[in-house]
């Protein structure tokens, strides 16, 4: 149990800002016929974020906004590499991704399960043996073989909460997804997390809502300004941090 | 257990080519969705691809057919042999571009490899040339023209042109995703270009004197080894075949490289 899954050492990803945008090839050839060189400055939306997270824990990002959690999600999940410094993974990492990205809003609910599927890494046989599953879990059953631009944003969030749950992966990370939904539906699916938990995978929870982390997180990182301010034990970050708030 | 390091990971030049073979399935489902999604809302479905060839080539028949009708008999099935070598490049470029500067959302939201969705726009590329024959074997039997033992050369032909469109698709996206304006240059440039390549016209009409100049436009060639088992019913001679098979090689390898090198850049980028 002791296994670490997430490993970050001295990660420090550099946005570099140009001082004026230059996205066409006309403005880039202006400025080289003129011989203006292009300025820019440089922004860390990490800087020198070092955490280790075990196996089994159920990790709770917080941090105001622009303090560096989707970046961090991003370097985690893979999507951009950091600047400096290393990332170590073990395992399969499912981002839950926000309402309906990955989703082709053309295809019907069947559909879009084995595209979600692949979009995460796995095959088509993989995803064949669990629709059924996946299918009863979202609560959409009647509706799973129409396009899912008929459905509804809570349809679209259940199907898409019920995929990334089923294929179990070793980390899941969810972010800010679960204020979407009915009640029945965020009680079904907390209830899936702390389950998951109980099953040893490992979870990434980023929120603004104090209480769902303290109530689903054992573990917990604030973030500002693209450093970690405080991590450690969840019920205490979020106190510091509802502190640190309304002070 | 799949294992990640970012300070310890194959060069990118390999390490792409890697994750889209793990990914194939992921491929496969974006060329079928490409697929069922464009044709699902429109009665006729899968007709349309059939039926635009050969519209296309009816009107341009009877626009220019009578000009070039001594040296270039049963002149749509010249056309439209060069028609389907012609859209599959430039259209293909042109969706792989779009998909990569628009609806790229997916590739900072989740790692996916980023060729992907350039991988699946050349193989719906491909699917959509295969299909478009069939229509062009309709017009070749309605006007009589020959099908010979030379057809059987053409998957060695649409394996050349497929390699020389992965890669011109794979540098176009990179520009097309560091500078807007890539889209709106390319469609000035591609249709300067569709004039001076002989689809609609027989190379022949260049005076003798520009003949050495038009070689060096490179579409030719490709056009060259689909068109003439088709239409000459004969094997294009080898230094033709050398010559496709090197511009396209070097065409995907030095795409591969530059979009392997800037892949990482691509998320920030998007």
């Amino acid at each position: 149990m002791d296994e670490t899954v997430i490993k970050l050492d001295n990660v420090t990803v550099r946005f570099r800002i140009p001082h004026e945008k230059i996205p066409t090839f006309r403005e880039y050839a202006i400025r080289w016929i003129k011989r203006r060189g292009v300025t820019f400055s440089h922004f860390n939306a990490l800087d020198d974020v070092s955490f280790s997270i075990k196996k089994g824990q159920t990790v709770g990002i917080i941090g105001s906004n622009g303090a560096g959690k989707s970046t961090l999600l991003k370097v985690i999940s893979r999507v951009i590499r950091p600047t400096e410094g290393r990332v170590f993974l073990k395992g399969r990492i499912a981002p839950l991704l926000e309402l309906g990205a990955g989703f082709d809003y053309e295809m019907t609910g069947r559909e879009n399960i084995f595209l979600n599927g692949a979009v995460l890494g796995f095959s088509k046989k993989n995803m064949a043996d669990q629709i059924e599953q996946i299918v009863d879990f979202s609560g959409i059953k009647e509706f799973i073989d129409a396009p899912v631009r008929t459905y509804s944003s809570g349809m679209v969030a259940r199907l898409g909460f019920a995929i990334a749950t089923h294929i179990q992966p070793e980390v899941l990370i969810i972010d800010e997804i679960l204020s979407v939904g009915d009640a029945e539906f965020q009680q079904k699916s907390t209830a899936r997390i702390l389950n998951y938990h109980k099953n040893g995978s490992t979870i990434l929870i980023v929120s603004h809502n104090a209480p769902s982390i303290k109530q689903l997180c054992d573990h917990a990182i604030w973030l500002e300004h693209g450093s970690i301010k405080m991590q450690g034990d969840a019920n205490e970050v979020v106190d510091h941090y509802s502190a640190y708030l309304h002070s | 257990m799949l294992e990640y390091d970012s300070a310890n990971r194959p060069p990118p030049v390999i390490d792409e080519f890697i994750q889209l073979i793990r990914y194939r399935d992921l491929i496969v489902l974006l060329v079928e969705n490409i697929l069922k999604n464009r044709y699902k809302r429109s009665v006729l479905g899968i007709f349309w691809m059939l039926l635009n060839p050969l519209l296309q080539t009816i009107v341009l028949t009877i626009a220019f057919g009578t000009m070039f009708k001594s040296s270039l008999p049963n002149y749509a099935v010249y056309i439209l042999s060069g028609l389907l070598a012609w859209n599959f490049i430039t259209q293909t470029a042109q969706y792989a571009m779009s998909t990569m500067a628009y609806g790229g959302g997916l590739l900072n939201r989740i790692y996916i490899p980023r060729a992907t969705y350039i991988v699946a726009a050349t193989g719906n590329g491909l699917i959509n040339l295969v299909i478009s024959i069939s229509s062009l074997v309709i017009i070749i039997i309605f006007l009589g023209h020959p099908i010979t033992w030379t057809w059987l050369f053409l998957p060695v032909s649409i394996g050349i042109l497929t390699i020389f469109v992965l890669g011109f698709a794979l540098l176009l996206s990179t520009a097309a995703v560091f500078f807007t304006d890539t889209v709106d240059i390319y469609q000035v440039f591609i249709q300067a270009l569709f004039f001076l390549t002989p689809i609609m016209y027989p190379p022949s009409i260049f005076p003798a004197e520009l003949h050495q100049l038009l070689l060096l436009n490179p579409f030719i060639t490709l056009i060259d080894i689909f068109r003439e088992p088709i239409y000459a019913n004969q094997i294009p001679d080898a230094a033709l075949i050398i010559k496709a098979t090197l511009f396209s090689l070097i065409t995907l390898l030095t795409g591969w490289i530059v979009f392997t090198k800037r892949a990482d850049q691509l998320a920030y980028r998007l």
